[in-house]
């Protein structure tokens, strides 16, 4: 059953850099503000309809 | 299909209210601004088939829809806010010293910065303020903090200067508020480290519960003493991987509580850290030790799991209203700058801090006076309900002494300082030592207070265990000293507090009651007198009754009056001709306006002259206490509305209540003008006291408070020595947004009649946790009984610790939420 | 920092929604095709290359790797430039992706039917396209985290992170569980042995398939439920609660599938522990999911892509809690190795990896090519007769299941089994069979219906092109990195970062050496009768892995009276020691073969794999018959035993010297039992006289596949058995 060892040592492996990464994303601030972004990604506003620049978005809607 | 949007609402927690109203005003029938949703009947303007309240709504409709923002009016319906185009607001912005200290990051043409705005309260809100790219070129990139209606713009310096920006938000209606606050407020980071502390302690305790499960499993398994075949391979292996995970428990997840264990110990103060301290650390030892001689497989699990859940809990305590700010002083409430008159004419903005003695100083309509000076020139119609809780504007002429902090109602003045800032009369109060004391400190919470006695208690069984095993089975002694100090950990205690306050304080936070932390409900609980303030807390400071005394006027008279009083724009004549009752609109011949005196309208024959005593010519017999206004037609003198300020509703209920249980006081500094009136609101024996300076309510407290816990309740500046001073101070403001002073909780104006139920309610908690004590403590006793006989095997404990925490925990939040389910939800 | 004017790649997205619909449409076709072959054995007689024992592997690869595998990568690359503000890190990359990862499907459907196969459930490819799909994998993760690192939105969103996570541990199982020993260009040995390559492959198996089944559905979910219902998801600060408890402590699965097997029982245990935990971050995200719907659930009534949605998350619940209660260990003594397993694995497949997908791809198409949707009752009308056919298929197989495994255990008063033949437990459940079978028609005639829908709507939409966006690079506010730098000069610049990841490709260049040393120690046989295969044997285990018989047959017999009443002795963990790979497998569609060494004669066996329903009738297993008639080369048997060398079974130098002579006498052996049999001893005449007269090639018997599979049947088991009745007779002596 060595194969434990081998398990052992993988699945610590990778939640340790889970951990790392959770660390590193609440250092830089991932987790400030838990509400807008759920809103956030719901606005295509970034779409810029080639032919006219302005009224993009109500094209894109209709 | 699914992407053709179409109208529904977005609905959000917070815009519901306005929803409500929405719909409410549909069903009246009558129209309502297609921008910001308000009825519009006293002026409609019609602009590209749709209806505005004001003009100020069309110009922002008109800029959404020539820079293609008019999804904004899709994503939710009517969800702006009329723009308040008050012109010079933001002039202070030109002074490039200022500039510097609000901005956040300022490089090679790149600015960064961050602004606060109160009107965000929608989807439709964070979409147009995050696509203001559209609106000015220039503008990089916006994102928008929604809990803390916070906006970080990134803009190109070169082409927009941070006033033209502030200008454009409050054109569309979104204009921040910057106040003295945020210039001297340096860079605070914000402190994540609990956040890091639980993800160790999280991490930890899943893998080492599973970790130490095999063994757990084996025990049941095999015959007693003997491990199945490979288990006992790698036996050793888990035991020093669960020692690998707790070793970062124990010395930075739990480092708190060794530190605040270590100070209350040096300050002879035994708090609940104390034997939370013993029991981690005894837990550490006694399992390395044991898996060091191979005597079992350690209590890690028991360990990672408690401090896991203290940490749940201190989380869950540190609940904090992102959005409120509770230690404001009268910085958040003064301008950032104002206008100095330098000697050769021209004007320019400074600092408020650089006004020296002697200096010149212009003061606009609606600005606040940051500085104790004499009038030169100018009409002065101060208010200083706000300041010194007078409730009547006061009129001031040139060479008399005015106050810092009074709000000036007519048109511009000239002031020379007397005083800078910082030595005004309203900001020496500021230098009171109430303001420097921390309540949280110094109030010795329940859970503390049970510590001393259940650490002395612990040791004394430890002890007594060991000594009677020294006789019976010296082998067993020092395992029983141990196992007693491990499993009386006092986990459970020290989480019924946190939740049950920590729910509590949600539970307020839904009813508009925002307490600033779960302390401040327990000192809550133990109130025995409340004070009121008058100005402002009783009275409601936005509406007011209008008595009219006098000859009745006819018709025509009327009509007249209410034409002229439509055309000025003076506080006093607006909010009189909200209440007249409707006339046929027609315009006037001749209007004139005498600043500070009145207004005179002519119509064909007839004229009506509206404003103070000796300007409409009737004799002013008693000296008026309240504001009035006087009131003649064609030379001869009619009468006068007296304006009363309008108690809230449900006082006297409340005040019914309130007496059965504890002492009340009114506290005011106004006038006698309300002695009657509030004296019929009182309950009997109650007697009001009025032209208390704010020192003297400051004193008032202090002596009260020999003898009793004190409640204030306030909302002006004068009542901020007062609410400092008191044991729970709580301020009453119409909009959560505007500006309340420093207290420890505040309370929407609409919800002041249930303030009795939050008291009975927070009395009630505290209640829950001593419940919840006791509940904690059989399983204690249980736990005891292994460690006493000295079975206390780490299977045993790795149940015990995690049940009483988790039952702990529901009880406490199951408690609370039954509790305030009495409290009715409509208001 | 000025606004930078880039486009989304859509050309991408579009290739992956055709190949998604085109596997999910031959996935299903395969898995229909089985369907039938439970109904009518021998459709496909005398085609080595249909035999189910083949297609079922292709049916679980095409349906798992082709058609999810590509509606995750064309949910990835459409939602992640979105959220990120940012076209893909580099086209080529993409393409790589694409192609490479066609290829591979290519591959799996050419080599398995052809019988090459590691029978390693959902890892029966190959060590050659193993590596490939190891490169395709990495080629996606760094084009991911390429395209992070050069984002224009600071905040990664939810479904950012279930995507990293899934590229992450999807790589680390794929990587330990195709740790295999290459022996030929399309043969290899799992470098674990019995229990512990059961261990492994259980733990990918769980991890690798709920990894990339339910993990990149979470973020699919979080970012196209919200974007189709044009609501918030109903809590984003438990979105970030349910994903990090997920992920630490997710990679402990796997034992649940190897309850009551010769695992230990602490390992049992253990993942009866760890699988019942799961359910609370797998209804955390189905409660988010479902809540997100709140105040559009009149839209739900009318719109076809949510009410996908909807089924998908309530199915997706459904699986979720069926999972951890058959993982308890009483459900599972009934449930495990029978039809109730088919009802979960399809109820999670169909509702909610199906119909998420189906719901994903009626939002992307009409978007993508800027037009409404062709029909919108086609579409409601594949939602119903999808999910009819998910009931149909379900249903049946839960009662199915329980009817099986309760005749399995049904027991007479004298103690002797009510259903002794297991064939009468087989033929108790054609009806249900029957009942799947149209379940499943149904729900392919949906997904024929859905490509109808979208081929009309893509040939009346525009051509799609990549769509023109604009946002602001994100300041380099930090001195991380600054732009234009490529990943690989950015890593020099960072001497620790570089140091970090030498040691961590150092390390894995290590576990490859100290793994086989770790487990090929820890073999030490714990039954000294258990002796390794002989030549012919091994040659004829070799094609029981070919044939595919681990999908009907198990070889784990589990200590249940009922199951050693039927079979023999329970299982041990020592007579496996010397299995590369292990063959326990998961499905009882035939009997549990561990003990069938010595039970029947070997011309029971030739007469059985010739025509199963002449020796057993109504037995719906297919007929084997090119085993009898074909030659069998034996010519690598010696570079296998040289391979096992390496893997730790003790075949000494001698042994592999003699393996040709010693097949010849365990074939000649068996050819002579053959002939006892007077009918075969005639047939076979008669043959042999044929041939010579038409001057035809004859292939002597003891040459034929048949021979080899025959010597490895009769060895099973027989280690343990033999021993055991001797030592009863020697002590009532």
């Amino acid at each position: 059953m060595g194969v434990i060892y081998v398990l052992l040592a993988i699945s610590i492996c990778v939640a340790l850099v889970f951990f790392v990464a959770f660390v590193l994303s609440v250092k830089k601030g991932q987790y400030d503000d838990a509400y807008t972004p759920s809103v956030r990604m719901l606005f295509e506003d970034e779409i810029v309809d080639s032919s006219t620049n302005n009224n993009q978005n109500k094209s894109q809607t209709e | 299909m699914g992407t053709n949007y179409d109208k529904y609402h977005m609905l959000l927690a917070n815009s519901i209210p306005l929803l409500w109203e929405g719909i409410g005003k549909y069903v009246m029938q009558n129209i309502t601004c297609y921008h910001c949703g308000e009825d519009c009947d006293t002026l409609k303007v019609f602009f590209d088939e749709k209806h505005f309240c004001c003009n100020g709504c069309k110009t922002v409709y008109e800029i959404f829809s020539t820079n293609g923002l008019s999804y904004y009016y899709d994503l939710q319906s009517s969800a702006g806010s009329t723009p308040n185009g008050v012109s010079g607001k933001y002039d202070f912005l030109d002074n490039q010293e200022i500039v510097e200290k609000l901005l956040e990051f300022n490089e090679e043409g790149i600015q960064v910065v961050e602004l606060y705005i109160p009107q965000i309260h929608c989807s439709s809100c964070i979409w147009v303020l995050e696509n203001l790219n559209r609106l000015h070129a220039s503008i990089k990139m916006a994102q928008v903090n929604f809990p803390k209606k916070k906006i970080r713009i990134t803009y190109d310096s070169a082409h927009l200067s941070l006033k033209q920006l502030v200008v454009l938000l409050a054109k569309i209606g979104y204009g921040p508020s910057i106040t003295l606050d945020d210039y001297t407020k340096k860079q605070h980071s914000v402190d994540r480290s609990l956040l890091y502390k639980l993800g160790v302690a999280g991490f930890a305790f899943g893998n080492v519960m599973l970790l130490s499960f095999p063994e757990y499993f084996d025990h049941f398994v095999s015959k007693p003493g003997t491990t199945e075949y490979w288990l006992d391979q790698y036996k050793v292996v888990f035991r020093w991987l669960m020692f690998a995970f707790s070793l970062p428990v124990v010395c930075y997840a739990a480092k708190d509580y060794f530190i605040s264990a270590f100070k209350g110990l040096r300050s002879k103060l035994l708090n609940i850290d104390v034997p939370i301290a013993l029991g981690i650390f005894t837990l550490f030892t006694r399992s390395t030790i044991d898996i060091l001689l191979d005597q079992g497989s350690g209590f890690f699990d028991s360990l990672a799991g408690l401090v896991f859940f203290l940490l749940v809990g201190k989380f869950f305590q540190q609940k904090t209203y992102s959005f409120l700010s509770f230690e404001r002083d009268y910085k958040s409430y003064f301008p950032i700058a104002v206008t100095k008159l330098n000697d050769n004419g021209h004007d320019e903005n400074i600092p408020i801090h650089k006004v020296k003695t002697g200096d010149r100083i212009l003061i606009h309509n609606q600005e606040i006076l940051p500085v104790d000076g004499v009038l030169i020139s100018g009409d002065a119609q101060i208010d200083y309900s706000f300041v010194t809780g007078e409730s009547q504007a006061v009129h001031r002429t040139s060479g008399d002494k005015l106050h810092a902090g009074g709000k000036q109602l007519g048109g511009a003045l000239e002031i020379e300082v007397l005083k800078s800032v910082s030595q005004s009369y309203l900001t020496q109060l500021w230098s009171n030592s109430a303001f420097s004391k921390n309540k949280a400190s110094e109030f010795q919470t329940l859970t503390d207070s049970i510590g001393k006695r259940f650490t002395l208690s612990v040791l004394t069984i430890a002890i007594l265990a060991t000594v009677f095993w020294l006789f019976m089975d010296p082998g067993k002694a020092l395992n029983v000293f141990t196992a007693v100090l491990i499993i009386a950990c006092p986990c459970a205690i020290a989480l019924a507090a946190p939740f049950t306050l920590g729910n509590m304080l949600r539970i307020f936070g839904q009813h508009h009651f925002y307490v600033k932390d779960t302390n401040t409900i327990e000192r809550m609980a133990k109130i025995t007198a409340i004070i009121f303030d008058k100005t402002g807390t009783l009275t409601s400071s936005s509406e007011n009754t209008i008595v009219y005394e006098g000859m009745e006027l006819t018709n025509g008279e009327a009509a007249l009056l209410k034409n002229t009083l439509r055309v000025s724009n003076h506080p006093l004549s607006r909010s009189l001709y909200k209440i007249l009752k409707n006339h046929q609109i027609y315009t006037l011949d001749g209007f004139e306006e005498e600043t500070g005196k009145g207004i005179h309208g002519k119509i064909s024959e007839h004229s009506i002259k509206v404003g103070s005593a000796n300007y409409v010519g009737g004799k002013s017999a008693l000296k008026a206490f309240d504001t009035s206004v006087y009131v003649s037609a064609d030379e001869n003198y009619k009468g006068r509305f007296v304006f009363k300020s309008k108690y809230r509703s449900g006082l006297a209920t409340l005040f019914k209540k309130l007496t059965k249980t504890f002492l009340l006081f009114v506290v005011s500094g106004d006038n006698e003008g309300e002695k009657y009136r509030l004296k019929k609101l009182l309950p009997f024996g109650i007697t009001p006291f009025f032209n208390q300076k704010p020192e003297d309510k400051l004193r008032f407290v202090k002596n009260l408070q020999q003898h009793q816990k004190v409640l204030m309740v306030g909302d002006g500046l004068n009542d901020a020595g007062a609410l400092a001073q008191s044991d729970v101070g709580i301020a009453i403001s119409e909009n959560i947004n505007v500006f309340s002073p420093a207290c420890d909780a505040i309370l929407e104006a609409s919800k002041m009649n249930r303030l009795s139920d939050f008291l009975w309610l927070s009395k009630n908690a505290v209640n829950i946790i001593k419940a919840s004590f006791l509940f904690s403590l059989c399983y204690n006793i249980v736990g005891l009984y292994f460690a006493v006989i000295g079975q206390l095997q780490p299977i045993i404990a790795a149940i015990l610790m995690p049940l009483s925490s988790i039952s702990i925990v529901i009880f406490a939040t199951m408690g609370t939420t039954l509790l305030a389910r009495r409290l009715p939800t409509k208001n | 920092m000025e606004t930078q004017q880039f486009h989304y790649d859509n050309k991408i997205v579009q290739k992956f929604l055709y190949a998604t619909m085109l596997w999910g449409i031959v996935g299903m076709l395969v898995g229909l095709l089985l369907a039938f072959m439970f109904l009518f054995p021998n459709i496909t007689d005398g085609i080595p290359w249909l035999s189910f024992g083949r297609l079922r592997p292709l049916h679980t690869n095409a349906v798992i790797f082709a058609f999810v595998g590509n509606a995750i990568f064309a949910g990835v690359y459409y939602s992640l430039q979105r959220l990120l503000k940012a076209r893909m890190f580099s086209d080529g990359l993409s393409n790589f992706n694409f192609w490479g990862w066609q290829a591979i499907i290519v591959a799996a459907a050419i080599t398995l039917p052809l019988g090459y196969t590691t029978s390693k459930e959902y890892a029966e490819l190959e060590w050659p396209i193993d590596i490939a799909i190891a490169v395709v994998w990495v080629a996606f993760g760094w084009n991911m985290i390429g395209t992070i690192l050069k984002r224009r939105q600071r905040h990664l969103y939810v479904a950012v992170w279930f995507y990293l996570a899934t590229f992450v541990t999807v790589a680390v199982l794929h990587i330990f569980n195709s740790l295999e020993l290459p022996v030929t260009a399309l043969k290899s040995y799992s470098v674990y042995a019995g229990v512990q390559d059961a261990l492994v492959q259980w733990w990918y198996g769980h991890n690798a398939v709920a990894f990339f089944l339910t993990t990149p559905f979470l973020g699919l979910m979080y970012y196209f439920v919200p974007k189709a219902a044009n609501r918030p998801v109903y809590s984003y600060r438990l979105s970030i609660v349910h994903f990090w408890s997920l992920i630490f402590i997710y990679i402990w699965a796997g034992p649940h599938h190897l309850l009551y097997s010769a695992l230990p029982d602490w390992a049992q245990n253990l993942g009866v522990v760890f699988s019942v935990m799961l359910i609370a971050p797998s209804w955390g995200g189905m409660i988010n999911g479902l809540l997100t719907l709140r105040g559009v659930w009149d839209k739900v009534r009318t719109d076809a892509t949510l009410k996908f949605m909807v089924v998908a998350i309530t199915g997706y619940g459904m699986a979720t809690f069926e999972g951890p209660m058959l993982s308890l260990k009483n459900f599972n003594a009934v449930a495990h190795f029978s039809d109730w397993i088919i009802a979960h694995v399809h109820v999670g497949a169909l509702a909610w990896n199906g119909f998420m997908t189906f719901g994903m791809v009626y939002w992307l198409v009409p978007k993508m090519f800027k037009t409404t949707l062709y029909s919108k009752g086609l579409a409601n009308f594949h939602f119903w007769i999808g999910t009819l056919g998910i009931i149909l298929y379900a249903l049946p197989m839960y009662v199915a299941g329980f009817t099986q495994a309760l005749m399995w255990k049904d027991f007479n008063p004298d103690g002797t089994l009510v259903y002794g033949n297991f064939l009468e437990t087989v033929t108790q459940i054609i009806p249900m069979y029957w009942m799947r079978a149209i379940g499943g028609s149904l729900y392919i005639v949906g997904t024929l219906v859905m490509l109808y829908n979208i081929v009309r709507t893509v040939r009346s939409g525009s051509k799609v092109e990549d769509e023109l966006a604009e946002a602001p690079a994100l300041t380099r506010v930090s001195k991380r990195r600054v732009a234009g730098e490529t990943f690989h000069t950015w890593l020099e610049r960072k001497p620790i970062q570089l140091t970090v990841l030498a040691t961590i490709a150092i390390l894995i260049g290590g576990i490859i050496q100290i793994v086989p040393t770790i487990l090929v120690k820890s073999n030490i046989p714990t039954i000294t009768s258990v002796t390794p295969y002989t030549p012919l044997e091994l040659e004829g285990r070799d094609l029981y892995i070919r044939e595919g018989c681990v999908g009907c047959h198990s070889q784990m017999i589990r200590p249940f009276r009922s199951e050693v009443e039927r079979y023999g002795e329970y299982a041990k963990a020592g007579e496996f020691v010397y299995d590369h790979p292990f063959l326990w497998g998961s499905k009882r569609t035939g009997p549990d073969l561990l003990r069938v060494g010595g039970k029947y004669s070997d011309n029971w066996h030739l007469n059985h794999m010739y025509d199963p329903q002449s020796t057993s009738s109504g037995s719906i297993m297919p007929a084997y018959q090119w085993l009898v008639r074909n030659a069998h080369d034996r010519t690598g048997v010696e570079a296998k035993m040289k391979a096992m060398i390496s893997l730790g079974v003790p075949y000494t130098d001698a042994d592999i010297a003699t393996a040709q002579e010693h097949m010849a006498a365990q074939a000649a052996q068996i050819e002579e039992n053959l002939y006892t049999d007077p009918e075969f001893a005639r047939t076979y005449e008669a043959d042999k006289k044929y041939a010579q007269e038409n001057g035809e090639e004859f292939i002597e018997m003891k040459n034929r596949e048949i021979v080899a599979l025959i010597a490895y049947l009769q060895r099973l088991g027989t280690d343990i058995k033999v021993k055991e009745t001797e030592e009863l007779l020697s002590q009532n002596k």
